[in-house]
C-alpha cells in the first residue's frame, strides 16, 4: 500500500517534470481569457522561434492589481482604451514607438489619433466594437437607427424591450436621446434624463447582460447589445437587424501594448509589429468575432465576418464615441439615477 | 372524529417527543434545493447538443469532447493538478508536525498562540491574504530576480495547512495515548514509537487533511489569482477568463468533471475519518 503510494507520487511528479520545451527565447501574454488566436500564436512562435505563454484575465481592473506592483513576468497586455491612457498616466506602459515600425503602415489611420495613446506611441489596436441595439425586423417595420426605440417604442415594441443592465451603457443612450453631453453633471439636465428614463424604464421588460438568451428564446424583440453578441443572436433569429442609431453610439477598443520593464523586450516588440500584419489581424478577428482596425485583415477574415453588418458599419453611420471615465462627482450623480432606475 | 381523535393524539405524541424538531425537515430540503439546484442545472446543460446554457435541445457529449482537445483547459488542468500535489505534499508533511507538537508534547507557553497562528488562513479574509502575498512576492521577485511556479506552491502550501491540520490534529486528539505509552515502556525509542504506533493509527486523518488540502488547493481562486506568473493558469483562473466573452458548455463540462473530482475525494475523506475508530 505504501510503496503502491510512493510509486504513484513519483509517477506524477514525472509527468510534470516532462513536457517543458526549450525555444531561442519566451514571451508571456497575458489577454482576455478565450480572446487570443492559438493559430496566430503558433504562427508567431514558428517566425521567430519563440515560446509563448498565455494566461487570461477577466476584467481590465484584474490586470492592472496584477501588474502594478511591479514583477508580474508579463510581457504583453491588452487594455482596454480607458485603461490603457491610466496605465500610461501610472508609467506602467512602455514607449515601444510602434508608429516607427514597419508594419504601422497597416494600421487604419482612423485609429491612430485616440483619445487614450495619441499618435501610437505605446499600443496598437486589437479588436473593437460597438454597443447598440438589435431589433426583430418583421415585429417592427420602420427606421431602426435611432434612440427612440430604446426610450419612446413604439405599440408594437412596448413591454418587448431587454435593456444591458450596465449603468455608463444605459445612461449614455439616455444623454445621446436628449443631445446633452457626455460626462454630464448639471443637475438640470440629470434630472431630466432621470425622467426620462424612468417613464422609458415601464416599456421595458428586463435589465440583464444575458442578450443573446433573452433574443433567441423570443423573450424580448428588441435588445440593447454588443455588436458580437447581436451578430451572434442573428444566427438562431435571423429577423433582427442591428442599429447605428443616428444620435450617435459608444465604442470600445482593446489595445496591444507591452508593460514596463517585460522580461522579453525584444520579443514583445516583435510581436507588437506582428500584430499589425493583416494575417495576424484576421486571424484574430476570426477567433473574437470582432474588427480589429488593420488595413487589408479583409483578406484574412471568415467570409461571413467581412459581411455581417454588425462588424462593418455602414458609410452613413455617425462615428463611434469613446467615452474617458467621468469625474467622480459625475459617477456618484450617475449612480443615483442608475439606483433609482432599478428600483 | 375518530381521526381527528388519532391526529390530535399524533400530535400529542409528536409533542413530547424532544427529538422532533418541527419545520426543521423542510428548512433542509429548502437548504439543499438551494445549494445544490444550480450545480444540477450546471451539469445538466454540459450534455447540451447547442452552444446555450439556458435552452436545452439535444442530449450530446460534444463539448466534453472539445474541452478535452482545448490545448488551454489541459494546460491549466496540468498546472492545477501540479500546484495542488505539490502544495498537499507539503502542507500535510507541515501539518502533521504541527499537529504532533500541540497535542503529543506537555503545554507549553504559548501553544494556544501556536495553534491560532497555526488557524490564521481560516480567519484572514482571503483577499487580504491575496493582495499582501501579491506585494510581498512582488518585492521578493524584484530584488531577487527569481520567477516561476514556486510562488504560487508556496502560497498553496500557506493556506492549505490548516485545512491538512484539522483532521489530523482531530485524529490525534481521539488516538488513546497508553500505546503510546505502553510502546515506550517496552523501550521503543521516540522515533520507533512513532512510527510503529502513532503514524498507522494517524495514517486516516493524515490522508483525510492531505485530501482536504488537494480540493482546497485546486479549488482556489482569489489567492491564485493574484499570484500566478506567466503560464500559470489554473482551471478556476481559466475558467474565470472566460467571463467576458460568454461562457459555453464547454466550460460546463470542465466544471462537471471538476465536480466530480471534488465529489471522489470528499467520500474518501468521509471514509477514511469513519473507519478504524
Amino acid at each position: 500500500m505504501k510503496s503502491k503510494i510512493f510509486m504513484m507520487i513519483m509517477a506524477m511528479s514525472l509527468t510534470f517534470t516532462v513536457g517543458t520545451v526549450s525555444a531561442a527565447g519566451e514571451l508571456h501574454i497575458y489577454n482576455w481569457g478565450n480572446y487570443t488566436s492559438p493559430e496566430m500564436i503558433e504562427k508567431f512562435e514558428k517566425m521567430h522561434d519563440v515560446k509563448v505563454t498565455l494566461d487570461g484575465y477577466d476584467s481590465n481592473e484584474t490586470m492592472l492589481a496584477k501588474v502594478e506592483q511591479g514583477g508580474s513576468g508579463y510581457d504583453i497586455v491588452v487594455p482596454g482604451d480607458y485603461m490603457i491612457a491610466i496605465m500610461i498616466k501610472k508609467g506602467l506602459l512602455e514607449r515601444i514607438e510602434p508608429n516607427k515600425m514597419s508594419n504601422f503602415k497597416n494600421v487604419d489611420p482612423k485609429w491612430v489619433d485616440v483619445y487614450w495613446d495619441k499618435g501610437r506611441n505605446y499600443s496598437i489596436p486589437y479588436q473593437w466594437g460597438t454597443t447598440n441595439f438589435t431589433v426583430d425586423s418583421t415585429i417592427y417595420k420602420g427606421d431602426v437607427d435611432t434612440l427612440a426605440l430604446l426610450f419612446d417604442p413604439p405599440a408594437e415594441l412596448k413591454g418587448r424591450i431587454n435593456m444591458l443592465k450596465d449603468m455608463n451603457d444605459v445612461i449614455n443612450a439616455g444623454l445621446r436621446y436628449l443631445t446633452y453631453p457626455r460626462c454630464n453633471a448639471d443637475k438640470a439636465q440629470l434630472k431630466e434624463l432621470n425622467t426620462m428614463l424612468v417613464k422609458a424604464k415601464a416599456n421595458w421588460r428586463t435589465m440583464d447582460y444575458s442578450v443573446i438568451e433573452k433574443l433567441t428564446s423570443k423573450d424580448v424583440d428588441l435588445s440593447q447589445s454588443w455588436n458580437g453578441a447581436a451578430m451572434r443572436a442573428r444566427k438562431d433569429r435571423p429577423e433582427l437587424v442591428y442599429s447605428y442609431p443616428k444620435e450617435g453610439f459608444t465604442g470600445w477598443m482593446d489595445n496591444v501594448a507591452v508593460l514596463k520593464g517585460a522580461p522579453n523586450l525584444e520579443n514583445a516588440k516583435l510581436f507588437i509589429n506582428f500584430m499589425m500584419t493583416p494575417e495576424a489581424a484576421g486571424m484574430t478577428s476570426n477567433l473574437a468575432s470582432y474588427a480589429n482596425g488593420i488595413l487589408g485583415s479583409e483578406k484574412h477574415m471568415r467570409a461571413e465576418l467581412t459581411s455581417a453588418p454588425e462588424i462593418v458599419m455602414p458609410a452613413g453611420a455617425p462615428a463611434p464615441e469613446f467615452v474617458p471615465p467621468c469625474p467622480q462627482e459625475v459617477t456618484d450623480l450617475y449612480s443615483k439615477i442608475w439606483t433609482n432606475l432599478n428600483k | 372524529m375518530v381521526d381527528i381523535a388519532t391526529t390530535a393524539r399524533r400530535k400529542i405524541i409528536k409533542g413530547i417527543d424532544l427529538k422532533y424538531q418541527p419545520g426543521f425537515s423542510q428548512i433542509t430540503w429548502f437548504c439543499i434545493v438551494v445549494l445544490y439546484a444550480p450545480i444540477a442545472v450546471l451539469v445538466l446543460f454540459s450534455f447540451n447538443e447547442n452552444r446555450s446554457v439556458t435552452v436545452w435541445t439535444q442530449f450530446s457529449l460534444d463539448w466534453y469532447v472539445k474541452a478535452w482537445e482545448n490545448e488551454g483547459i489541459q494546460h491549466a488542468a496540468l498546472v492545477s493538478l501540479e500546484v495542488a500535489f505539490v502544495a498537499m505534499v507539503i502542507s500535510t508533511i507541515l501539518a502533521t508536525m504541527a499537529a504532533l507538537v500541540t497535542t503529543r508534547t506537555p503545554p507549553y507557553r504559548g501553544m494556544n498562540i501556536a495553534v491560532a497562528v497555526i488557524n490564521q488562513p481560516l480567519m484572514v479574509p482571503e483577499v487580504v491574504t491575496a493582495v499582501a502575498t501579491l506585494i510581498f512576492f512582488a518585492i521578493i521577485k524584484q530584488a531577487t530576480g527569481i520567477s516561476g511556479i514556486g510562488y504560487l506552491i508556496a502560497a498553496h502550501t500557506a493556506f492549505c495547512i490548516p485545512f491538512a491540520y484539522m483532521p489530523i490534529r482531530a485524529r490525534l486528539e481521539d488516538m488513546d495515548l497508553s500505546l503510546e505509552q505502553a510502546a515506550a515502556d517496552l523501550y521503543a525509542p521516540p522515533f520507533k514509537v512513532f512510527r510503529r504506533v502513532t503514524l498507522p493509527l494517524l495514517m486516516p486523518g493524515i490522508l483525510a487533511g492531505a485530501m482536504l488540502a488537494f480540493i482546497v488547493s485546486l479549488d482556489d481562486v482569489i489567492i491564485t489569482l493574484f499570484v500566478a506568473g506567466p503560464g500559470e493558469t489554473t482551471l478556476p483562473l481559466y475558467i474565470l477568463g472566460q467571463i467576458r466573452r460568454g461562457v459555453t458548455p464547454e466550460i460546463n463540462a470542465v466544471s462537471t468533471v471538476f465536480l466530480g473530482i471534488s465529489v471522489i475525494l470528499v467520500t474518501f475523506i468521509f471514509l477514511f475519518g469513519k473507519d478504524k475508530k
